[in-house]
Protein backbone atom coordinates (compact mmCIF):
# COMPACT_ATOMS: atom_id res chain seq x y z
CA UNK A 1 0.00 0.00 0.00
CA UNK A 2 2.78 2.51 1.16
CA UNK A 3 4.25 2.17 -2.92
CA UNK A 4 0.99 1.91 -4.93
CA UNK A 5 0.16 6.28 -4.62
CA UNK A 6 3.70 6.94 -5.29
CA UNK A 7 3.87 4.39 -8.17
CA UNK A 8 0.41 5.18 -9.34
CA UNK A 9 1.45 8.97 -10.24
CA UNK A 10 4.90 7.97 -11.70
CA UNK A 11 3.15 5.71 -14.12
CA UNK A 12 1.01 8.95 -15.03
CA UNK A 13 3.67 10.18 -17.33
CA UNK A 14 4.89 6.80 -19.01
CA UNK A 15 7.67 6.13 -16.26
CA UNK A 16 9.11 4.07 -13.99
CA UNK A 17 11.73 4.73 -11.23
CA UNK A 18 13.72 2.05 -8.97
CA UNK A 19 12.30 2.63 -5.33
CA UNK A 20 13.79 1.16 -2.43
CA UNK A 21 10.32 0.37 -0.80
CA UNK A 22 11.90 -0.64 2.55
CA UNK A 23 13.42 2.66 3.21
CA UNK A 24 10.39 4.41 1.99
CA UNK A 25 8.92 5.85 5.51
CA UNK A 26 4.86 7.31 5.73
CA UNK A 27 4.77 10.13 8.15
CA UNK A 28 1.07 11.62 8.52
CA UNK A 29 0.28 11.32 5.20
CA UNK A 30 3.63 12.43 4.11
CA UNK A 31 6.07 9.91 2.19
CA UNK A 32 9.71 10.09 2.57
CA UNK A 33 12.69 8.28 0.91
CA UNK A 34 15.41 7.62 3.61
CA UNK A 35 18.85 7.31 2.74
CA UNK A 36 20.19 3.56 4.57
CA UNK A 37 22.36 5.85 6.76
CA UNK A 38 19.42 8.08 7.43
CA UNK A 39 16.73 4.73 7.89
CA UNK A 40 20.02 3.72 10.74
CA UNK A 41 20.43 6.52 12.32
CA UNK A 42 17.67 9.20 12.54
CA UNK A 43 15.21 8.90 15.75
CA UNK A 44 11.69 8.70 15.52
CA UNK A 45 9.73 11.15 15.43
CA UNK A 46 11.05 13.50 12.87
CA UNK A 47 8.74 16.41 11.06
CA UNK A 48 10.73 15.86 7.58
CA UNK A 49 13.29 13.34 6.44
CA UNK A 50 15.31 11.95 3.69
CA UNK A 51 13.92 12.87 0.29
CA UNK A 52 10.31 13.67 0.35
CA UNK A 53 8.37 12.12 -2.49
CA UNK A 54 4.92 13.57 -1.59
CA UNK A 55 1.50 13.35 0.68
CA UNK A 56 -2.01 11.99 0.52
CA UNK A 57 -4.91 14.31 0.55
CA UNK A 58 -8.26 12.03 0.35
CA UNK A 59 -7.49 10.18 -3.00
CA UNK A 60 -5.42 12.86 -4.68
CA UNK A 61 -1.39 12.41 -4.10
CA UNK A 62 0.47 15.41 -4.65
CA UNK A 63 4.21 15.26 -5.41
CA UNK A 64 7.28 17.04 -4.18
CA UNK A 65 9.57 18.65 -6.54
CA UNK A 66 12.15 15.98 -5.54
CA UNK A 67 10.26 12.90 -6.87
CA UNK A 68 9.31 15.04 -10.13
CA UNK A 69 13.07 15.87 -10.86
CA UNK A 70 13.56 12.23 -9.94
CA UNK A 71 10.76 10.94 -12.29
CA UNK A 72 12.48 14.19 -15.06
CA UNK A 73 15.64 11.78 -14.76
CA UNK A 74 14.19 8.65 -15.96
CA UNK A 75 12.45 7.75 -19.27
CA UNK A 76 9.16 9.74 -19.15
CA UNK A 77 6.40 12.26 -20.83
CA UNK A 78 8.88 15.63 -21.19
CA UNK A 79 7.89 18.93 -22.65
CA UNK A 80 10.95 20.82 -23.05
CA UNK A 81 9.85 25.01 -23.28
CA UNK A 82 11.35 28.41 -23.82
CA UNK A 83 12.39 31.03 -21.81
CA UNK A 84 9.63 32.99 -21.55
CA UNK A 85 7.48 30.03 -21.50
CA UNK A 86 9.00 28.72 -18.53
CA UNK A 87 8.71 31.97 -16.74
CA UNK A 88 5.18 31.93 -17.43
CA UNK A 89 4.66 28.43 -16.17
CA UNK A 90 6.50 28.87 -13.00
CA UNK A 91 4.24 32.02 -12.57
CA UNK A 92 1.21 29.56 -12.56
CA UNK A 93 0.24 29.93 -16.43
CA UNK A 94 -0.85 27.10 -19.01
CA UNK A 95 1.24 26.70 -22.63
CA UNK A 96 0.88 27.66 -25.69
CA UNK A 97 1.83 25.43 -28.84
CA UNK A 98 4.49 28.30 -29.86
CA UNK A 99 6.18 27.80 -26.41
CA UNK A 100 7.33 24.48 -26.71
CA UNK A 101 10.91 23.90 -28.12
CA UNK A 102 10.83 19.56 -27.81
CA UNK A 103 8.22 16.61 -27.25
CA UNK A 104 5.19 17.11 -29.72
CA UNK A 105 4.44 13.44 -30.11
CA UNK A 106 2.06 13.79 -26.77
CA UNK A 107 -1.67 12.78 -26.88
CA UNK A 108 -4.66 14.94 -25.29
CA UNK A 109 -5.31 13.61 -21.65
CA UNK A 110 -1.13 12.38 -21.07
CA UNK A 111 0.32 14.17 -18.17
CA UNK A 112 3.56 15.49 -18.57
CA UNK A 113 6.90 17.21 -16.87
CA UNK A 114 7.61 20.89 -17.76
CA UNK A 115 11.44 20.95 -18.60
CA UNK A 116 13.35 24.72 -19.28
CA UNK A 117 16.07 24.70 -21.93
CA UNK A 118 18.18 23.53 -18.96
CA UNK A 119 16.67 20.32 -18.82
CA UNK A 120 15.08 21.11 -15.13
CA UNK A 121 12.12 20.11 -13.97
CA UNK A 122 9.67 23.27 -13.43
CA UNK A 123 6.38 21.13 -12.79
CA UNK A 124 3.89 19.56 -14.51
CA UNK A 125 0.62 19.42 -16.61
CA UNK A 126 -2.33 18.16 -18.26
CA UNK A 127 -2.16 17.93 -22.65
CA UNK A 128 -5.49 19.35 -23.48
CA UNK A 129 -4.65 18.79 -27.53
CA UNK A 130 -3.17 16.40 -29.60
CA UNK A 131 0.26 18.44 -29.20
CA UNK A 132 1.28 16.86 -33.25
CA UNK A 133 -2.28 17.42 -34.57
CA UNK A 134 -2.92 21.07 -33.29
CA UNK A 135 -2.13 23.78 -35.91
CA UNK A 136 -2.71 26.30 -33.59
CA UNK A 137 0.19 28.11 -32.07
CA UNK A 138 -1.39 30.57 -30.13
CA UNK A 139 -3.33 27.53 -28.69
CA UNK A 140 -3.36 26.27 -25.20
CA UNK A 141 -2.05 23.01 -25.35
CA UNK A 142 -0.63 22.12 -21.44
CA UNK A 143 -2.91 23.05 -18.55
CA UNK A 144 -0.98 23.65 -15.30
CA UNK A 145 -1.50 21.41 -12.92
CA UNK A 146 1.91 22.31 -10.47
CA UNK A 147 4.95 24.39 -11.06
CA UNK A 148 7.65 25.52 -8.80
CA UNK A 149 6.08 28.66 -8.26
CA UNK A 150 4.48 26.90 -5.65
CA UNK A 151 7.29 27.60 -3.21
CA UNK A 152 6.23 31.17 -3.21
CA UNK A 153 2.95 30.39 -3.28
CA UNK A 154 3.09 28.14 0.07
CA UNK A 155 4.95 30.59 1.86
CA UNK A 156 2.30 33.13 1.66
CA UNK A 157 -0.56 30.83 2.51
CA UNK A 158 1.52 30.07 5.57
CA UNK A 159 2.53 33.46 6.48
CA UNK A 160 -1.56 34.09 6.36
CA UNK A 161 -2.70 31.08 7.98
CA UNK A 162 0.33 32.48 10.69
CA UNK A 163 -1.26 35.82 10.99
CA UNK A 164 -5.15 34.53 10.73
CA UNK A 165 -3.77 32.17 13.94
CA UNK A 166 -2.21 35.42 15.99
CA UNK A 167 -5.01 37.40 15.62
CA UNK A 168 -7.26 34.71 16.35
CA UNK A 169 -5.93 33.41 19.87
CA UNK A 170 -2.53 35.95 20.13
CA UNK A 171 -0.18 33.34 19.92
CA UNK A 172 1.33 30.57 17.98
CA UNK A 173 -1.16 27.93 17.70
CA UNK A 174 -1.46 24.32 16.41
CA UNK A 175 -0.66 24.72 11.99
CA UNK A 176 -3.49 23.37 9.63
CA UNK A 177 -4.34 19.87 10.07
CA UNK A 178 -2.95 19.13 6.85
CA UNK A 179 0.86 19.47 8.54
CA UNK A 180 -0.31 18.18 11.91
CA UNK A 181 1.48 15.21 13.31
CA UNK A 182 -0.61 12.05 13.83
CA UNK B 1 21.69 57.87 29.19
CA UNK B 2 19.55 55.97 25.90
CA UNK B 3 19.62 52.63 25.30
CA UNK B 4 21.25 53.25 21.97
CA UNK B 5 24.09 55.19 23.76
CA UNK B 6 24.44 52.66 26.45
CA UNK B 7 24.86 50.16 23.77
CA UNK B 8 27.37 52.42 21.80
CA UNK B 9 29.47 53.15 24.89
CA UNK B 10 30.01 49.67 25.44
CA UNK B 11 31.02 48.70 21.86
CA UNK B 12 33.63 51.85 22.29
CA UNK B 13 34.69 50.62 25.74
CA UNK B 14 35.85 47.12 23.52
CA UNK B 15 37.66 49.01 20.63
CA UNK B 16 35.31 50.11 17.99
CA UNK B 17 33.68 53.06 16.92
CA UNK B 18 29.55 52.83 15.95
CA UNK B 19 28.64 53.19 12.39
CA UNK B 20 25.87 52.97 10.22
CA UNK B 21 25.53 50.47 8.09
CA UNK B 22 23.69 49.87 4.65
CA UNK B 23 23.78 45.65 4.78
CA UNK B 24 24.35 44.12 1.01
CA UNK B 25 22.09 41.26 0.13
CA UNK B 26 24.44 38.05 -0.60
CA UNK B 27 23.83 34.63 -2.28
CA UNK B 28 25.78 31.31 -1.62
CA UNK B 29 25.73 28.91 -4.39
CA UNK B 30 24.72 25.05 -3.79
CA UNK B 31 27.21 23.68 -5.47
CA UNK B 32 25.56 20.45 -5.21
CA UNK B 33 22.94 21.32 -7.57
CA UNK B 34 24.81 22.99 -10.11
CA UNK B 35 28.33 24.63 -11.07
CA UNK B 36 29.42 27.79 -9.80
CA UNK B 37 29.78 29.74 -13.01
CA UNK B 38 27.17 28.12 -14.49
CA UNK B 39 24.74 29.53 -11.98
CA UNK B 40 26.68 32.98 -12.00
CA UNK B 41 26.09 33.33 -15.98
CA UNK B 42 22.85 32.75 -15.36
CA UNK B 43 22.21 35.08 -12.89
CA UNK B 44 24.17 37.63 -15.09
CA UNK B 45 21.92 36.68 -18.34
CA UNK B 46 18.89 37.93 -16.26
CA UNK B 47 20.35 41.35 -15.70
CA UNK B 48 21.57 40.65 -11.86
CA UNK B 49 24.65 42.25 -11.42
CA UNK B 50 26.89 39.94 -8.94
CA UNK B 51 29.96 41.24 -6.80
CA UNK B 52 32.12 37.96 -5.54
CA UNK B 53 32.54 38.11 -1.64
CA UNK B 54 36.21 37.79 -1.25
CA UNK B 55 35.94 35.89 2.07
CA UNK B 56 33.38 32.99 0.67
CA UNK B 57 34.06 30.54 -1.81
CA UNK B 58 30.82 30.24 -2.86
CA UNK B 59 29.21 33.94 -1.52
CA UNK B 60 28.58 36.80 -4.07
CA UNK B 61 26.67 39.86 -2.74
CA UNK B 62 23.80 40.97 -5.00
CA UNK B 63 25.54 44.44 -6.49
CA UNK B 64 22.17 45.31 -8.79
CA UNK B 65 18.83 43.25 -9.44
CA UNK B 66 15.66 44.95 -10.88
CA UNK B 67 13.61 42.13 -9.25
CA UNK B 68 13.67 40.31 -6.09
CA UNK B 69 16.43 37.23 -6.41
CA UNK B 70 14.24 35.52 -4.34
CA UNK B 71 11.63 34.83 -7.37
CA UNK B 72 14.30 34.01 -10.14
CA UNK B 73 13.64 29.87 -11.72
CA UNK B 74 17.45 29.74 -10.28
CA UNK B 75 16.18 30.02 -6.86
CA UNK B 76 13.40 28.41 -7.15
CA UNK B 77 15.47 25.03 -8.60
CA UNK B 78 17.51 25.28 -5.26
CA UNK B 79 20.52 26.66 -7.18
CA UNK B 80 21.54 29.34 -4.96
CA UNK B 81 20.30 30.41 -1.69
CA UNK B 82 20.19 34.04 -0.29
CA UNK B 83 22.11 33.84 2.42
CA UNK B 84 23.54 36.98 4.50
CA UNK B 85 27.68 37.23 4.29
CA UNK B 86 28.34 36.33 7.97
CA UNK B 87 26.13 33.75 8.32
CA UNK B 88 27.72 32.03 5.40
CA UNK B 89 31.00 31.07 7.46
CA UNK B 90 29.80 29.21 10.51
CA UNK B 91 29.05 26.02 8.47
CA UNK B 92 32.33 26.25 6.68
CA UNK B 93 34.46 26.02 9.57
CA UNK B 94 34.20 22.46 10.35
CA UNK B 95 37.35 19.95 9.41
CA UNK B 96 35.81 17.40 7.35
CA UNK B 97 31.54 16.97 6.79
CA UNK B 98 31.23 13.95 4.37
CA UNK B 99 29.88 11.00 5.70
CA UNK B 100 29.50 12.44 9.37
CA UNK B 101 26.68 12.81 11.44
CA UNK B 102 25.91 16.39 12.23
CA UNK B 103 23.47 18.57 14.69
CA UNK B 104 22.47 21.46 13.78
CA UNK B 105 20.67 22.48 17.21
CA UNK B 106 18.94 25.64 16.20
CA UNK B 107 18.12 25.30 12.57
CA UNK B 108 15.34 27.29 11.06
CA UNK B 109 15.01 28.81 8.60
CA UNK B 110 17.55 26.31 7.44
CA UNK B 111 20.14 28.24 5.27
CA UNK B 112 23.30 26.86 7.58
CA UNK B 113 21.57 23.34 7.03
CA UNK B 114 21.42 23.16 3.28
CA UNK B 115 24.82 24.76 3.42
CA UNK B 116 25.60 21.53 5.83
CA UNK B 117 24.13 19.57 3.10
CA UNK B 118 26.04 21.19 0.71
CA UNK B 119 29.55 20.55 1.85
CA UNK B 120 28.17 17.25 2.52
CA UNK B 121 27.23 16.49 -0.94
CA UNK B 122 24.05 14.94 0.40
CA UNK B 123 25.82 12.34 2.54
CA UNK B 124 26.01 11.16 6.16
CA UNK B 125 23.28 12.68 8.70
CA UNK B 126 22.14 15.93 10.01
CA UNK B 127 19.49 16.30 12.57
CA UNK B 128 18.33 19.72 12.57
CA UNK B 129 16.31 20.72 15.95
CA UNK B 130 13.70 23.63 15.77
CA UNK B 131 11.82 25.00 18.82
CA UNK B 132 9.05 26.42 16.96
CA UNK B 133 6.96 24.60 15.42
CA UNK B 134 5.60 27.41 13.07
CA UNK B 135 8.89 27.61 11.17
CA UNK B 136 9.38 23.78 10.53
CA UNK B 137 7.14 24.32 7.50
CA UNK B 138 9.74 27.27 6.53
CA UNK B 139 12.70 24.67 7.31
CA UNK B 140 11.10 21.74 5.37
CA UNK B 141 10.28 24.16 2.30
CA UNK B 142 13.78 25.08 2.35
CA UNK B 143 15.05 21.31 2.31
CA UNK B 144 12.70 20.17 -0.40
CA UNK B 145 13.50 23.18 -2.87
CA UNK B 146 17.28 22.58 -1.95
CA UNK B 147 16.84 18.89 -2.81
CA UNK B 148 18.17 18.01 0.52
CA UNK B 149 18.06 14.36 1.42
CA UNK B 150 20.20 13.89 4.00
CA UNK B 151 18.57 15.66 6.68
CA UNK B 152 15.64 14.94 9.96
CA UNK B 153 14.03 17.74 11.04
CA UNK B 154 12.53 17.47 14.74
CA UNK B 155 10.27 20.08 16.48
CA UNK B 156 12.33 19.89 19.52
CA UNK B 157 14.41 22.14 21.95
CA UNK B 158 18.07 22.27 21.24
CA UNK B 159 18.29 22.30 25.68
CA UNK B 160 17.00 18.97 25.06
CA UNK B 161 19.05 17.20 22.24
CA UNK B 162 20.38 14.33 24.78
CA UNK B 163 16.63 13.10 24.32
CA UNK B 164 18.08 11.81 20.32
CA UNK B 165 20.69 9.52 22.12
CA UNK B 166 22.97 10.40 19.40
CA UNK B 167 26.37 11.37 19.37
CA UNK B 168 27.54 13.31 16.70
CA UNK B 169 30.46 14.12 14.90
CA UNK B 170 29.80 17.82 14.20
CA UNK B 171 27.75 20.19 16.16
CA UNK B 172 26.74 23.43 14.37
CA UNK B 173 25.27 26.09 17.61
CA UNK B 174 24.25 28.63 15.55
CA UNK B 175 22.11 29.86 19.06
CA UNK B 176 19.41 32.42 19.48
CA UNK B 177 20.57 35.58 20.30
CA UNK B 178 19.90 39.09 20.41
CA UNK B 179 20.69 40.28 17.25
CA UNK B 180 22.25 43.19 16.20
CA UNK B 181 21.24 47.21 14.88
CA UNK B 182 22.16 45.98 11.05
CA UNK B 183 19.67 43.80 10.52
CA UNK B 184 17.15 45.45 12.81
CA UNK B 185 16.53 48.86 12.89
CA UNK B 186 14.56 49.66 15.91
CA UNK B 187 17.43 47.21 17.66
CA UNK B 188 18.55 49.87 19.88
CA UNK B 189 15.09 50.77 21.22
CA UNK B 190 13.77 47.12 21.52
CA UNK B 191 17.39 45.66 23.09
CA UNK B 192 17.99 45.54 26.99
CA UNK B 193 20.89 44.44 28.84
CA UNK B 194 18.69 42.23 30.42
CA UNK B 195 17.88 40.69 27.46
CA UNK B 196 21.45 40.10 26.84
CA UNK B 197 22.18 38.28 29.84
CA UNK B 198 18.80 36.52 29.24
CA UNK B 199 20.21 34.96 25.87
CA UNK B 200 23.68 34.33 27.23
CA UNK B 201 22.08 31.86 29.88
CA UNK B 202 19.96 30.14 27.34
CA UNK B 203 23.07 29.95 24.73
CA UNK B 204 25.48 28.35 28.09
CA UNK B 205 22.37 25.49 28.78
CA UNK B 206 22.53 24.80 25.08
CA UNK B 207 26.36 24.77 24.73
CA UNK B 208 26.17 22.74 27.85
CA UNK B 209 23.40 20.13 26.08
CA UNK B 210 25.44 20.61 22.48
CA UNK B 211 28.75 19.59 24.32
CA UNK B 212 26.88 16.50 25.67
CA UNK B 213 25.99 15.00 22.15
CA UNK B 214 28.95 15.61 20.83
CA UNK B 215 31.94 12.47 19.69
CA UNK B 216 35.00 12.95 22.18
CA UNK B 217 36.88 14.84 19.41
CA UNK B 218 34.55 16.16 17.81
CA UNK B 219 34.04 19.44 16.06
CA UNK B 220 31.49 22.48 17.72
CA UNK B 221 30.91 25.65 16.05
CA UNK B 222 29.55 28.34 18.06
CA UNK B 223 28.02 31.77 16.68
CA UNK B 224 25.87 34.30 17.28
CA UNK B 225 25.13 37.61 15.35
CA UNK B 226 25.11 39.52 18.81
CA UNK B 227 27.89 42.34 19.14
CA UNK B 228 27.58 41.63 22.90
CA UNK B 229 31.08 39.97 24.93
CA UNK B 230 28.06 37.93 27.10
CA UNK B 231 26.91 35.72 24.19
CA UNK B 232 30.16 35.43 22.69
CA UNK B 233 33.79 35.94 24.25
CA UNK B 234 32.58 35.81 27.78
CA UNK B 235 30.36 32.32 27.10
CA UNK B 236 33.21 30.73 25.34
CA UNK B 237 35.79 31.60 28.52
CA UNK B 238 33.22 30.17 30.30
CA UNK B 239 32.82 27.13 28.32
CA UNK B 240 36.45 26.26 28.18
CA UNK B 241 36.12 26.15 32.46
CA UNK B 242 33.01 24.91 32.67
CA UNK B 243 32.79 22.17 30.09
CA UNK B 244 35.68 19.75 28.35
CA UNK B 245 36.45 21.58 25.29
CA UNK B 246 39.33 23.77 23.44
CA UNK B 247 39.35 26.52 21.46
CA UNK B 248 40.60 25.40 17.78
CA UNK B 249 42.07 27.76 15.33
CA UNK B 250 40.03 29.28 12.18
CA UNK B 251 41.13 30.59 9.51
CA UNK B 252 38.18 32.90 8.50
CA UNK B 253 37.01 36.68 8.15
CA UNK B 254 37.17 38.67 10.82
CA UNK B 255 39.11 40.11 14.03
CA UNK B 256 40.17 37.93 16.68
CA UNK B 257 37.78 37.31 19.17
CA UNK B 258 38.36 40.09 22.47
CA UNK B 259 40.67 38.95 25.28
CA UNK B 260 40.02 41.36 27.52
CA UNK B 261 36.46 42.54 28.12
CA UNK B 262 35.14 45.52 30.52
CA UNK B 263 38.46 44.94 32.17
CA UNK B 264 38.30 41.13 32.75
CA UNK B 265 40.78 39.08 31.73
CA UNK B 266 39.99 36.19 30.01
CA UNK B 267 41.44 32.52 28.72
CA UNK B 268 44.08 33.66 25.75
CA UNK B 269 42.81 30.56 23.15
CA UNK B 270 40.06 33.33 23.19
CA UNK B 271 42.08 34.87 20.57
CA UNK B 272 41.43 32.11 18.09
CA UNK B 273 37.73 33.08 17.92
CA UNK B 274 36.54 35.49 15.15
CA UNK B 275 34.65 38.62 15.96
CA UNK B 276 32.95 40.07 12.88
CA UNK B 277 32.31 44.13 13.96
CA UNK B 278 29.71 45.57 11.43
CA UNK B 279 30.77 46.68 7.76
CA UNK B 280 30.63 44.72 4.71
CA UNK B 281 28.23 42.22 7.01
CA UNK B 282 25.92 42.35 9.72
CA UNK B 283 27.98 42.04 13.54
CA UNK B 284 28.84 38.28 14.30
CA UNK B 285 30.85 36.08 16.12
CA UNK B 286 31.79 32.58 15.26
CA UNK B 287 34.32 30.12 17.35
CA UNK B 288 35.14 26.37 16.69
CA UNK B 289 35.32 24.45 19.54
CA UNK B 290 36.55 20.75 20.55
CA UNK B 291 35.47 18.46 22.60
CA UNK B 292 38.54 16.46 24.48
CA UNK B 293 38.50 13.06 24.76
Amino acid sequence: MTMKEIKDFVAQFDARIPLDESRIVRNRNRYYLLSKKLKQQAPKGFFYAGAYLGAVKGAAFFPSFILLSMVAESKANKLVIDKKTAWLFICGRDIFKKGILKGNNLKKGDYTLILNEHNECLGFGKIMHNLREEPDVNKVVVKNILDIGDFLRREKRQSKRQQHSSRVQGRDRTPHKYFRRS
Amino acid sequence: MSSKEFFVNRYKTLGWIYKEVKLKQAIRINTMNANRDTVVKRLESLGIMLEKIPFLKDGYWIHKSKFSVGATAEYLLGLYSIQEAAAQIPATLFTELEDKTVLDACASPGGKTVQLANRMNNSGVIVALELKQRKMFALANQLERNRVTNTATYNMNAKEATKLNMKFDCVLLDVPCSGNYVTDKDWFSKRTIEDVHRNARLQRQILTEGVEVTKHGGEIVYATCSLEPEENELNIDWAIGALNVEVEEINCHGEKGLTTVFGKELDSSIEKCRRIWPSQTQGFFVCKLRKLA
